[in-house]
């Protein structure tokens, strides 16, 4: 599948691959209650990982130089687009740690949560990436009322995720008795997911400074803090992708 | 008042202020403890931050670092009573022993931290952007020594504030070494005893703590001494009129002072006794200053991985023409390894740090055994940017080593592409070998050969690098000013630090070695090697570039003559002493031992090494009005910085260069490194607001 | 090359005095246990490779600062060598190669110390905050000082009641950490009679510096004869208050913290303690009679000593009888 800048073809190929994403995250959750292959998983993870980082945040664009001119708009946007994918791979590795932290504490155990919020959370962040790549993609081609419109869907919806995590899942969980200090297992839980929040809730201040901004036309002509707030947040839908596993699927539910 | 002497100002207002600090800190004690405790921790910590902040006030008035620690103080009082508030609220014991409860304390210091970075103004463009205002690509400075106390968004001005702020540190740090060195010298407590009562500790706590933080302070001076060098060498060398991110530099470098501020207040805060390793279960249970620590820490950390995030980018895209990879200054090269480490490696001290803290604010028990935590992988996350993080303190220093011989022997550098790939080949094996300092943990038996052997290999790309400096400096034309003296002095001292490391990588050597100061004297041969000789070296090489006068050369003699032998001195004794028993982090020794007068030995050398720092930073500062004229190339360099004249102008190359020929071709005749080309397009004219190599955002 | 004929010589004899010079300065303590002879052995052969390595790149660099010096009044440049790619490539593998040895024979040494002798004699080590506890699980005695016989391998099992700390006696060498949560071992023969210490190698907190013990290494028939005493005592001590108590107090280190000499220490001293004034934090003063020993024990931070402010003392699990035999213990101390 090669990419095309095209509004149209792009549209649809975001279609395509979120398509791709809803059924491997379909399987996935069917892997892990059927017969719960931990190589499996992690295989599945990958590609939909591959997936949003090759498509939807176009990591390609980093070869695209940006001309000659180092003046140039598009140069110095090439400088920022490396400045933030060297951000991402240092943040990476605090998400990167977390996981050992959780193989090494955990093994094959896992805490107990409950399955259809765990479905439910992770179906909402990844159908806001969907909206956020149309956005992005949207404005690249100039139409503003577009891109607010399905960012504004990317903020609730992500907003939803937050507030499925932190108001919904932690309260079943420490009422469960699920708790920071009930064990190694409430540790790694919370602070996995805290770590995620916590940059889902950074996603969404870049985003409401973006919808604020874009409603100004300030993007109509310079579109990389757009991209910069997509790529961004598809990034916190990647670390999701490696923590929905390791949380609900992986290994053997510990009874709280 | 128009010619008040701003420092005796700062000093005047250091005193009166400290004094208002410590009264209301006495008096906010006594009416939570009950009782008057003229040495504790609450009304120290009180007069630290007044004292300070009113030195600055003094100096430099109500702006730029005053006003961002008038926000760090306010700022963590109203963090810390927001979440007192909340206890309250929650029928929770309001206050606790330092008056804050450590949550308090803890989320205070956080939001001082985040307050101090507004307060000094380096988030005010971004915030602007946030709301949609447009900024202009570069300020202006203002003219005089002004400008470091406040936001620049000049490399040149940023490099030197991270050096004069590394140097206040390795003063610091330095300090704290003589202190314990000097109850070290003769075995027995003679002033740190256990009846000695300080900052609410005792005197073997107040050394723990005194050690602990010698460690992390000289870390952190390591750090930014680094950042310094990098800084505002690395655009010079490339060309770039800066770096590709100003703004990120300029946050980079001042997230530093808050951060040695809380490190500073660990002290105060009852200390606390871990080493600067910080391992639990000991630093779960340690005072409410480890919290201090961790967070400074913490906050250094995002210096590092930002500034290093700034010299890729820079390096990637602000290139000259005809700069490619095997034409970058040896130096990038160095800088690129260090900067691919700090990036990434960082991340881990931070998340083991945070695990902790977590562990004693909400009790989540990752290293808490009764919980089913695992205290090893406390170590593993920690060793996992630690040992990588010592390749960040001397690949820099190494890049000065290799940069600085070919101009003082006026020879090429030796095997240029295996020395960059050295490098990074140091920096990759780097990664591969964290567990060496775990041998004794109790980790998988077996998981040590592996270790071993991946320790042993990063002899190799580091053996490259010295064979390549005996053959450059082989048959060479040699002369020998102070530069050339650190950077030999480096060659040796890190020679010996590198020798010592074979016998403790292998696994049942180290058994008898690990934390002996057998490994003290290892590491601090490597990092004087590393960094210190050739952070000095560096120092006295391109002061001339910054300033346009040199540095004076019998002081700087005196420097390196009064710091070298002591330093063997000093290191040998450790080396002996801990073969022979003394095992590290120790207040005391039996005198059984024998170890007295090894000790006392060593404690001279110390204050020996501590004089000739303290006659380096009297030239260092005299210089700046009183040395030596030096506007040329003084040291007859190919390098494109001493193309031009000296001091550097404020946007480095008005003409720009391209490179037409290898950096170290000394001795060919005819050639040349760059040439400076006029480019109507990119030639920089001051009025025009269009600005050569302008910036990314 | 007439130069490098010299360096070369210059090199070796350099070596060779360099490792002469550290020899004669005797490194190591003296080698008291079987595991010392083959690490010893490692660490021999390392210094003459740092001696050979340190004369390698130290002579070099001293000659050609002496002979290639630039001439006074000569500005030009020395002569252009850029490199040498099979000179580079042998300074690469050669290295390689001798780390690579070092690797092996490490492991082959790691290997020859990790022995395991079947008829080890098993002692439990206990690392407390800031003393040693020694327990023979096969004679059921449990002391404050590590006796072992020579020429028998022993296995320590160890864990730690609360921080990390380390078990090194230099003279053997071998050194292994003690972890919460978790039993570590190591195994050591002693060779050497003597009178050794134990000192703890990780740093553990205030008393760091201060959590050592004895360690006796006997003939067998002293060791005999000393744990027949160590049994006997053992008994007698079962069947007094007084006994009882000072066997509970060193199987929890209470005298790391409180003496029993009178001497300062981290927690006040237990040295005419019992019916003694004792003047509070709060400056309030109150005898030290059995109901405040009891509380003390029971709810350490209910009445701070003055001078003792932030000594936080732990909690121990002790049922009443036991306090009053620690009770019992502490009357006798005066």
């Amino acid at each position: 599948m090669i990419h095309t800048h095209e509004k149209q073809s792009m549209l649809s190929q975001g279609i395509l691959i979120f398509i791709y994403l809803a059924v491997l995250t379909g399987l996935e959750f069917f892997v892990a209650i059927s017969f719960n292959s931990v190589p499996l998983l992690l295989v599945v993870a990958l590609i939909k990982a591959v997936l949003v980082v090759y498509y939807y945040m176009h990591v390609y664009q980093l070869n695209a130089d940006g001309g000659e001119d180092e003046n140039s708009y598009e140069y110095k946007s090439g400088t920022n687009r490396l400045g933030l994918w060297l951000f991402l791979i240092s943040d990476a590795f605090v998400f990167a740690g977390l996981m050992v932290v959780r193989v090494n504490l955990l093994g094959l155990t896992r805490p107990h949560l409950n399955q259809t919020l765990g479905l439910a959370v992770t179906a909402v962040l990844l159908i806001s990436s969907f909206f956020m790549n149309r956005g992005e993609t949207l404005m690249k081609n100039g139409d503003r009322k577009g891109f607010l419109n399905n960012t504004l869907i990317t903020f609730l919806m992500g907003l939803g995720f937050l507030i499925g995590v932190v108001f919904v899942e932690w309260r079943l969980a420490a009422h469960e008795g699920l708790t920071p200090s009930s064990g190694t297992a409430g540790a790694v839980f919370y602070m996995m997911t805290g770590m995620h929040a916590f940059h889902v809730l950074t996603g969404l201040i870049f985003l409401g400074v973006v919808l604020v901004n874009g409603r100004r036309g300030l993007y109509d002509e310079k579109h990389y803090p757009v991209e910069a707030a997509a790529v961004y947040w598809h990034f916190v839908d990647v670390v999701w992708i490696f923590f929905y596993p390791a949380l609900y699927l992986i290994g053997t539910a510990l009874l709280a | 008042m128009r010619n008040r002497n701003p420092v005796l100002t700062g000093l005047l207002l250091l005193v009166t202020g400290g004094a208002i600090g410590y009264g209301i800190g006495l008096g906010i004690d006594s009416l939570n403890s009950g009782i008057l405790d003229w040495a504790g921790s609450v009304p120290s910590a009180f007069a630290l931050l007044f004292a300070v902040t009113s030195f600055f006030l003094g100096v430099y008035g109500y702006r730029g670092i005053t006003r961002g620690l008038v926000y760090q103080v306010l700022g963590t009082l109203i963090g810390g009573f927001i979440v007192t508030g909340i206890r309250v609220a929650m029928g929770l014991e309001p206050f606790g022993a330092f008056f804050f409860t450590e949550p308090a304390w803890v989320f205070g210091a956080l939001v001082g931290d985040v307050s101090f970075l507004f307060g000094v103004g380096v988030v005010s463009d971004w915030v602007k952007w946030a709301r949609g205002i447009d900024t202009p690509e570069h300020h202006e400075d203002e003219p005089g020594w002004g400008k470091y106390l406040g936001v620049s968004l000049d490399h040149k001005v940023i490099g030197i504030q991270y050096t004069v702020t590394a140097l206040v540190l390795i003063s610091v740090g330095g300090l704290f070494a003589l202190i314990f060195r000097t109850e070290l010298a003769a075995s027995q407590l003679q002033f740190l005893t256990t009846t000695f009562r300080l900052f609410n500790q005792n005197g073997p706590q107040l050394y723990n703590s005194l050690m602990s933080l010698h460690g992390m302070i000289m870390i952190v001076s390591i750090l930014l001494g680094i950042s310094g060098i990098m800084n505002y060498v690395v655009p010079l060398l490339l060309g770039a009129a800066d770096m590709a991110f100003p703004r990120m530099n300029a946050f980079a470098y001042w997230v530093s002072v808050p951060a040695s501020v809380l490190l500073l207040m660990s002290l105060v805060l009852g200390g606390f006794d871990t080493g600067w390793t910080g391992y639990p279960p000991l630093s779960a249970r340690a005072p409410v200053g480890v919290q201090m620590f961790f967070l400074g820490v913490f906050t250094a950390g995002w210096s590092s991985i930002l500034g290093s995030l700034n010299i890729i980018a820079t390096v990637i895209r602000m290139r000259a023409k005809g700069m490619t990879a095997m034409r970058l200054p040896i130096f990038v090269w160095a800088s690129v390894a260090t900067s691919i480490i700090a990036l990434t490696a960082t991340q881990l001290i931070g998340l083991s740090f945070q695990l902790v803290m977590f562990q004693r604010l909400l009790g989540m028990g990752f290293f808490d055994a009764a919980k089913g935590g695992n205290p090893v992988l406390f170590q593993h996350l920690f060793w996992f940017y630690s040992h990588p993080a010592v390749y960040v303190f001397i690949l820099p220093g190494l890049g000065v080593i290799s940069e600085l011989l070919p101009v003082f022997v006026r020879k090429p550098l030796f095997g240029y592409r295996w020395v960059a790939m050295s490098s990074m080949g140091i920096a990759l094996v780097g990664f591969l070998v964290w567990a060496h300092h775990m041998f004794t943990s109790g980790m998988n038996e077996y998981l040590r050969v592996p270790f071993m052997y991946s320790t042993l290999l990063v002899a190799v790309p580091t053996g490259v690098k010295f064979f390549s400096w005996v053959a450059t400096i082989w048959g060479g034309k040699i002369t020998t000013p102070t530069p050339m003296l650190f950077v030999l002095g480096g060659i040796v001292v890190f020679l010996l630090g590198g020798l010592t490391g074979p016998p403790n990588a292998t696994v049942s050597t180290d058994l008898h070695l690990h934390d002996t100061y057998f490994i003290v004297g290892h590491f601090h041969d490597t990092i004087f090697g590393g960094f210190v000789f050739p952070f000095f070296a560096a120092l006295y090489y391109w002061y001339p570039k910054a300033v346009g006068r040199r540095m004076n050369e019998f002081w700087g003699k005196v420097h390196f003559w009064m710091m070298t032998p002591s330093f063997f001195v000093l290191t040998f004794g450790m080396m002996r002493v801990g073969l022979l028993g003394m095992r590290r982090r120790i207040a005391d020794y039996d005198p059984a031992l024998g170890f007295d007068l090894s000790h006392l030995v060593m404690t001279i050398a110390g204050y020996l090494i501590g004089l000739s720092v303290l006659i380096f930073i009297i030239n260092f500062f005299r210089s700046m009005k009183h040395g030596e004229k030096a506007e040329g190339n003084l040291w007859n360099s190919r390098s494109p910085e001493w193309q031009v004249p000296s001091p550097m102008p404020a946007h480095n190359y008005a003409v720009p260069f391209v490179v037409v020929g290898e950096p170290y071709d000394y001795g060919l005749p005819g050639s040349k490194y760059v040439e400076f080309v006029h480019d109507p397009e990119h030639d920089f004219h001051p009025e025009s607001t269009a600005h050569p190599k302008m910036k990314a955002h | 090359m007439r130069h490098f004929v010299v360096v070369g010589i210059l090199v070796v004899v350099a070596a060779v005095l360099t490792y002469l010079g550290l020899a004669a300065v005797g490194l190591m303590p003296v080698a008291a246990s079987a595991q010392a002879g083959p690490i010893d052995w490692l660490w021999n052969l390392e210094i003459m490779t740092i001696s050979f390595l340190f004369a390698l790149i130290v002579v070099p660099l001293t000659y050609s600062l002496i002979v290639f010096r630039r001439k006074q009044g000569d500005t030009t440049d020395a002569e252009h060598v850029e490199g040498n790619t099979n000179l580079e490539i042998t300074w690469t593998i050669i290295p390689l190669f001798i780390v690579m040895v070092f690797a092996y024979l490490g492991a082959g040494n790691l290997a020859e110390i990790r022995r395991v002798s079947p008829e080890a004699m098993v002692v439990k080590v206990t690392g407390i905050q800031w003393s040693w506890k020694f327990e023979y699980p096969a004679y059921g005695v449990t002391t404050t000082e590590l006796h072992v016989p020579e020429g028998k391998q022993v296995l320590l099992q160890m864990t730690s009641n609360d921080v990390i700390h380390s078990f090194w006696v230099p003279e053997f060498r071998v050194k292994q950490d003690l972890v919460p949560g978790r039993i570590t071992e190591l195994r050591f023969t002693p060779t050497l009679v003597g009178n050794y210490k134990v000192r703890c190698a990780e740093i553990c907190g205030t008393s760091h510096a201060y959590m050592e013990s004895p360690v006796v290494v006997a003939t067998q028939g002293d060791f005999d004869t000393w744990m027949a005493e160590q049994v006997q005592l053992a008994k007698e001590a079962a069947a007094t208050p007084e006994g009882r108590g000072q066997a509970l107090v060193v199987a929890n280190g209470c005298a790391a913290c409180h003496s029993t000499t009178g001497a300062p220490g981290i927690g006040p001293t237990w040295f005419g303690l019992f019916e003694h004034e004792v003047e509070l934090a709060d400056g309030s003063v109150v005898i030290a009679d059995e109901a405040y020993i009891h509380e003390s024990i029971k709810a350490p931070q209910a009445k701070i000593v003055a001078g003792f402010e932030n000594q936080l003392m732990p909690t121990y699990g002790f049922t009443d009888e036991q306090i009053d035999d620690i009770i019992a213990y502490i009357k006798t101390l005066r």
